[in-house]
This record gives structure tokens, C-alpha cells and sequence, in this order.
């Protein structure tokens, strides 16, 4: 099918400015970045012309229904999000060194979804609810911001332990100061959270329209939960003495293994009702 | 709030405790971390999985901490309470802080509050004070917001503000969270879940109340007229169909034909879910009758093995299924008792009504195939506290982006006279978040003042 071609050039364009990004870090040349910069927005064309090939190929089949149905669909619809999120950080932030950092979270996923099967198959009556459309698109935009913000925490702790240590060559020299960081994971996390709250909200009103239950501690909807918890203490520590700084850039890490935990941990490793990990 | 020069009370300190972000903080992590337990662990299993999967003094160890259903263990629920008292305490001990200080802001830039705000610009002009304050006023309102003039002690103070509802987003958000809890209760309190199985063409008028004894009084009676399943071309599920009736004193009140997933029937507060189904008893075979002249007749439709009556007739009884009888097909063996009769046997294939016409009886049977009998599996839910919870959900989404999104924003303008003649101006700003997009909003609140008038 012509969109998985589409969604595989997409794969190569993330894996290409990725080493772009990374290429620039250790060369020390902004130039190559910008290349990376090019990659992402042909990238983000691509990839959105895939989602949306995707979506009228389904309607070909007479099946019809939003490509963000299983695991394949829900990871490529992460990775094109992660690099939407990214490049408007970008250019928010003036700043070529996060790629580094983000974008290969969106290579490695796409890598990941290759392995998956990617054909189109029908809506098991379960899926079949609109709620489906705002519950995925808010819990996995939610998710792209968590993983910048984790990209962005994890070169604030570099940068932190470099300021610490008075060093300012290397690799880390090149990386934005320790306050725009920080700013950047707080940021993220700003964008996300509400996101996420608005998922699990929508997860709980559909669990209610189909089961009768908005919440029945189902191992989904429990590390929902402690993602959500994990980033209402990163909020909370923000503005707590001694907390802030790398307590909070921590946290947001936790905070975005919690996240991949609750997106193909749950699935992979333990059982419950979200079916797209299953087999 | 304690003085300084005041040793706290026991009751300071308690009150310190709970109104502590850094409790918050560690409450939120504890309650995350316990969290994972539920998920690792399967919880409300019979004991027998649990053993076969743990050792004993394990099940027993883990039965003694309730982890077998943690999230209602009394552990679990105290780590909720403290968790809810925290968060009033904290609500209770800042929001009437934060009401006056939005209610009476600091309209003057005294010395004090000067030292406390970072961003600040100061000039002097020649002219009159009151010019310079006139222009001012309309400078700051076009950069920024319409200011309050405040005249004292022969200094003016401007102060603008944008963004106040900022500083109430963390108490909506607060608030929507303690209204969920109390959705959530009121619905423990007054509702119940259930499970049931209708067979076609049966009713309930009760249900099993899940995790208990208890059976549930409808107060009406739920009748499932039909099952069906939907298929795709690929043979996947597409679509799991009931039929319901809703029967008041034996009269239908409502019917819904089409009750599937992600759309249940709603009656007097009690919802019915499409949630599975099932063969329900044997198969019934369906049978239409006709006339020696092939006028229809009527149609039957036959248990294994009972006898069914027809008046004037007999009494006729399904007796074998043969998929596929002496190479010729599906077909159905049945058996005719006439009164002073002996029985007689004999075989119908599906769809050959025209075969059974040959025996030139005074009724014939064509065979259309066999029925199996289907049940529908139901979730019943009555939750009178749902509705309050959407309304704490809607509450936390607008909460967090008055919190997030908005920024409490003030910008003061002091206009002195100084002692060279000269009007000393003072420009000053804080925001309560997203400093860094402030500063740069301050730079432009800056250069717009500062050009008044030049």
C-alpha cells in the first residue's frame, strides 16, 4: 500500500536528520543542522500525506475510519507528532541543538512501527465511537510534547553538570543555557499535561458510553494515571524550593518513561483492555 | 502563617504540614508508585490464580496488605484522603491570599515593592509632572492595559494589570479534582453495576449486582427481542446487535433495535450495554407449513426434541440435524403424531418444501434451517454521580489552562518629581508565569512608554 512507502520515507527522513542533528553537535557546525531542519519539515509534508493517504485508502477498501487504530497507526501518528511539536519548538527557541535529542525519539519509533504490521484492517466494534477520534489525537499529542520535554531534560542535566563543573567545551558547550532548558521542559510539559488530562478524560467518558464505568483501574488507565501524577508533581515542584532545577528535569524524565509505559508497556507486558498491543 | 518571633503551636505545625507543597509533591509520587502495584499484580482474580502463580506465604503476604484489590484497600484510600486534605488545606490556606491580592493590588510602586521586581527601567524628563502622567496613562494603555491612577504624596502611580484570572486557574483545578471525588462517591453511594445474560426472546426485571450477592430491583422489565452479530467480508466482527424492549406492566414503553457498542439504551437513569454474547440452549428449527394447494400455512419453529401441537393436525417434534443428509444437504428429521395414529418419521431437506408435498399430507413442511438460540450479555449501570464528575473534568481542563495559559501580568508606572526639576519616571513588571515570554513583552511595553512624547 502506497502509504506505508510514504510512511517508510518518512522513517529514512527522521533517521537522516537525525544524524544531521547530531553530525552538527559534534562537528560544531550549524550549517549541517540546518540541513536536519530541512529533513524535519520534508518529513512532516510526507508523513502527513502518508496519515492522510492512509485515511482515504481505508475509505477505498470500504472500511473508513481515522488511521490511529492500532499499534502501527498509533505509532506513526506519535512520531509525525513529535516532529510537528519539535519543529514549532525550533522555531520558538531559535535553537538547532534540540534535534539532537528529539528526533531520533521520532526515528526510533518509526523503526519500531516498521516492525509492526501495517495493513488496514476494519474497526472492531469496540473502536467504532467518535469518542476514538479525540481520545487518541489528545493523548498522543500529549505524549509528543512529554518526549520533548524528556529530550530537552536530558540536555539540561548535561548542561547543569557541565555549568557545574565551569567547562564550557565540548559537545554541551553548544547546548542552549540551563534557563532556556529548563524552560523548554516546563514548557513542554505545560502543553502536554492538559492534553493528556483531556485523554484520560475522554478515556473515561468513552470507558462510560461503552462499558458503563469511567474508571475501573485497568492497567491502562492506572499508568495514565501515574503519568498524569508524575507531571502534577513536576508542576508542583516547579515552584517548591529545592525541588525546582534537576528534581523537575528528572521528574520529567520519570515522567516520559512512565509514558512509554503506559503506551506499549501496558500492552507488551501486562493485559487489560486497550487491544492494539495485544497480539 | 506564623511570626517570626512566635514559637508555632502544635497546631501551627499540623497546619504547616498539610498546607505544604512539598507534601503535595511527595503524596503525588507515593501514590504513583503504590499505583503501579494494581497494575502488575491482577487484581479481584480467585484465589486459585493467585496461587498458581505465587507461592503461598507470597498470596498470604500480599492477601494481608490487600494487594489483591488495592485500590480499594484502606491503604490506598487513606493515601486519597491525604491526598484530598492536602489539597484543601493548601486551597484553604492560599486562596484567600490570592483574593486580596487580586481584589486590592498593589496600585503603588513604593521603594519596597521596587526592590522585589526585577524588571524595571527608569528615566527622567523635562516638564510637568502632570503632562508626563497624562501621556503616560495613554502610553501604558496602548503597550499594555488601561491603568488605575493612584495620586500621593506628590507622586502618581500607575498600575495595569491583564491576566487576574490566572491566579484562580489552580484553584479551579483544585476544586475540580475534590468534585470528581464527590461524583465518584455519590455514585458508589446511590448507584450499582451489573452483569446479565437475556436469551432471545426472554426477559429480566432484576440483575446481579457485580462483586456481591445483592440482586438489583429494575423496577421495569428489559426484554431482548433479537441477537445479532455483524460481519465484515473478512469474516472480522463488525457489529454486535440487541434488539430491547423496555415492558412496563407487560406494555412496552421503549423500544431500541439496534443496542451496540458504544451505544447503550438509557432508561430511568439505568444504562444497558452491548458487552458479550452467547448460545443460549439448543437450536431451534425453523419450519415453514403449506397447504396441499401450497397456500402458506403458518410457520414453526422447533425445540430439540419437543413436541410442538398444531390444532387439527397433530403434534410434531424436531428429532435429528444431519449437515449434510445422504449427500444431499442440510436436513431435519422429524417426527408427526397424529391422534389414532401411529408416528411417523421422515426427513426434510432445507429449502426442498416441494419434496415433503409428495407425501400428500393435509399439511406439508419445508425446512428453512436452524435457529440458534442466542443470549445478549449486558453491563447495567445506574451512576446518579456521573454527571458531577463531567462536571469536575470540564472544571480541570479550563482550571489547568486559566493556570497555564494565562499569566497574571502587572506593570506599575511611578511619575515623581525629582530635584534637578526633572519628572523621574520609574517603569516596573512582574508576571506570575512564563517570565521569560514577559521579559521580552516587557522590552515592548518599555519602548512603547518610552516614546510617549518624545
Amino acid at each position: 500500500m502506497s502509504n506505508v512507502i510514504l510512511f517508510n520515507l518518512t522513517t529514512v527522513l527522521f533517521g537522516v536528520a537525525s544524524a544531521l542533528y547530531l553530525g552538527a553537535l559534534y562537528a560544531k557546525n550549524e550549517k549541517i543542522a540546518g540541513f536536519g531542519t530541512w529533513a524535519c519539515v520534508l518529513a512532516a509534508f510526507v508523513s502527513t500525506a502518508a496519515l492522510g493517504l492512509r485515511w482515504y485508502e481505508s475509505y477505498q477498501m470500504g472500511i473508513g475510519r481515522i488511521p490511529v487504530t492500532n499499534l502501527y497507526e498509533s505509532l506513526v501518528f506519535f512520531a509525525w507528532a513529535v516532529n510537528l511539536f519539535y519543529l514549532v519548538v525550533e522555531r520558538k527557541y531559535g535553537s538547532r541543538t534540540f534535534g539532537a535529542f528529539v528526533m531520533p525519539i521520532a526515528f526510533f519509533t518509526m523503526l519500531f512501527a516498521i516492525k509492526n504490521d501495517s495493513s488496514i484492517q476494519p474497526l472492531v466494534p469496540a473502536l467504532q465511537s467518535y469518542w476514538l477520534h479525540a481520545h487518541v489525537i489528545t493523548c498522543f499529542v500529549g505524549y509528543a510534547a512529554f518526549a520533548v520535554s524528556a529530550g530537552a531534560a536530558v540536555m539540561y542535566l548535561m548542561k547543569a553538570r557541565q555549568e557545574e563543573a565551569k567547562i564550557s567545551e565540548g559537545v554541551t558547550g553548544l547546548l542552549p543555557a540551563c534557563r532556556t532548558l529548563d524552560d523548554l521542559v516546563y514548557r513542554s510539559i505545560i502543553w502536554g499535561f492538559p492534553f493528556l488530562t483531556a485523554g484520560i478524560i475522554t478515556g473515561a467518558a468513552w470507558a462510560n458510553y461503552a462499558w458503563g464505568t469511567y474508571w475501573s483501574w485497568d492497567p491502562k488507565e492506572t499508568w495514565s494515571l501515574i503519568v498524569w501524577l508524575v507531571y502534577a508533581a513536576f508542576l508542583h515542584a516547579r515552584i517548591t524550593r529545592g525541588w525546582h532545577g534537576k528534581r523537575a528535569a528528572v521528574l520529567s524524565i520519570v515522567g516520559f518513561l512512565a509514558t512509554i509505559m503506559c503506551y506499549l508497556g501496558v500492552n507488551l507486558v501486562l493485559s487489560g483492555l486497550h487491544s492494539y498491543g495485544g497480539s | 502563617m506564623t511570626d517570626a518571633n512566635r514559637v508555632p503551636s502544635p497546631m501551627d505545625r499540623v497546619w504547616d504540614f498539610f498546607t505544604s507543597v512539598k507534601l503535595a509533591i511527595v503524596t503525588l509520587i507515593v501514590i504513583a508508585v503504590a499505583s503501579i502495584f494494581g497494575t502488575v499484580v491482577e487484581q479481584n482474580q480467585p484465589p486459585e490464580k493467585y496461587h498458581q502463580v505465587y507461592e503461598d506465604w507470597a498470596v498470604a503476604l500480599m492477601d494481608r496488605i490487600n494487594l489483591f484489590d488495592m485500590y480499594h484497600a484502606w491503604w490506598f484510600l487513606l493515601l486519597l484522603v491525604l491526598f484530598t486534605v492536602n489539597l484543601t488545606c493548601c486551597t484553604l490556606d492560599r486562596f484567600p491570599k490570592v483574593l486580596k491580592i487580586v481584589r486590592n493590588p498593589r496600585t503603588k510602586l513604593d521603594e519596597n515593592l521596587e526592590k522585589t521586581l526585577s524588571l524595571a527601567d527608569r528615566w527622567k524628563r523635562k516638564g510637568a509632572l502632570a503632562d508626563w502622567s497624562a501621556k503616560y496613562v495613554e502610553g501604558l494603555s496602548s503597550a499594555f492595559a488601561k491603568p488605575r491612577v493612584t495620586e500621593e504624596g506628590g507622586e502618581v502611580h500607575l498600575y495595569a494589570e491583564t491576566g487576574v484570572a490566572s491566579r484562580f486557574g489552580v484553584y479551579v483545578t483544585h476544586l475540580s479534582i475534590i468534585i470528581i471525588f464527590l461524583g465518584a462517591i455519590l455514585g458508589n453511594l446511590l448507584g450499582f453495576k451489573g452483569y446479565v445474560n437475556i436469551p432471545e426472546g426472554e426477559s429480566v426485571s432484576q440483575v446481579p449486582v457485580r462483586g456481591g450477592a445483592r440482586v438489583q430491583d429494575l423496577g421495569f422489565t428489559v426484554l431482548c427481542n433479537s441477537f445479532r452479530v455483524e460481519t465484515y467480508p473478512s469474516g472480522q466482527p463488525k457489529a454486535y446487535i440487541s434488539d430491547l424492549s423496555i415492558l412496563e406492566g407487560g406494555r412496552e414503553v421503549l423500544r431500541k433495535k439496534d443496542v451496540v457498542v458504544n451505544d447503550p439504551l438509557q432508561y430511568k437513569g439505568i444504562w444497558f450495554y452491548q458487552s458479550s454474547y452467547g448460545q443460549a440452549g439448543g437450536a431451534r428449527a425453523r419450519l415453514t407449513v403449506a397447504r396441499p394447494d401450497g397456500t402458506p400455512a403458518g410457520t414453526l419453529s422447533l425445540p430439540p426434541g419437543e413436541p410442538v401441537k398444531i390444532e387439527g393436525y397433530g403434534i410434531v417434534r424436531g428429532m435429528n440435524y444431519d449437515q449434510n443428509h445422504e449427500g444431499h444437504g442440510p436436513a431435519l428429521q422429524v417426527a408427526v403424531e397424529k391422534p389414532g395414529q401411529p408416528q411417523a418419521t421422515f426427513w426434510l431437506f432445507q429449502g426442498r418444501g416441494d419434496l415433503d408435498r409428495l407425501r400428500k399430507d393435509s399439511l406439508s413442511f419445508s425446512f428453512e434451517g436452524l435457529n440458534a438460540k442466542l443470549y445478549t450479555g449486558l453491563q447495567v449501570a445506574k451512576d446518579p454521580g456521573v454527571n458531577i464528575v463531567w462536571v469536575g473534568c470540564a472544571l480541570m481542563v479550563i482550571g489547568i489552562i486559566m493556570a497555564f495559559f494565562l499569566s497574571h501580568q502587572r506593570v506599575w508606572v511611578r511619575l515623581a518629581q525629582g530635584q534637578d526639576g526633572r519628572v523621574e519616571v520609574v517603569l516596573a513588571g512582574s508576571a506570575s508565569r512564563n517570565r521569560l515570554a514577559f521579559e521580552k513583552k516587557f522590552e515592548r511595553i518599555q519602548t512603547g512608554v518610552k516614546a510617549v512624547g518624545q
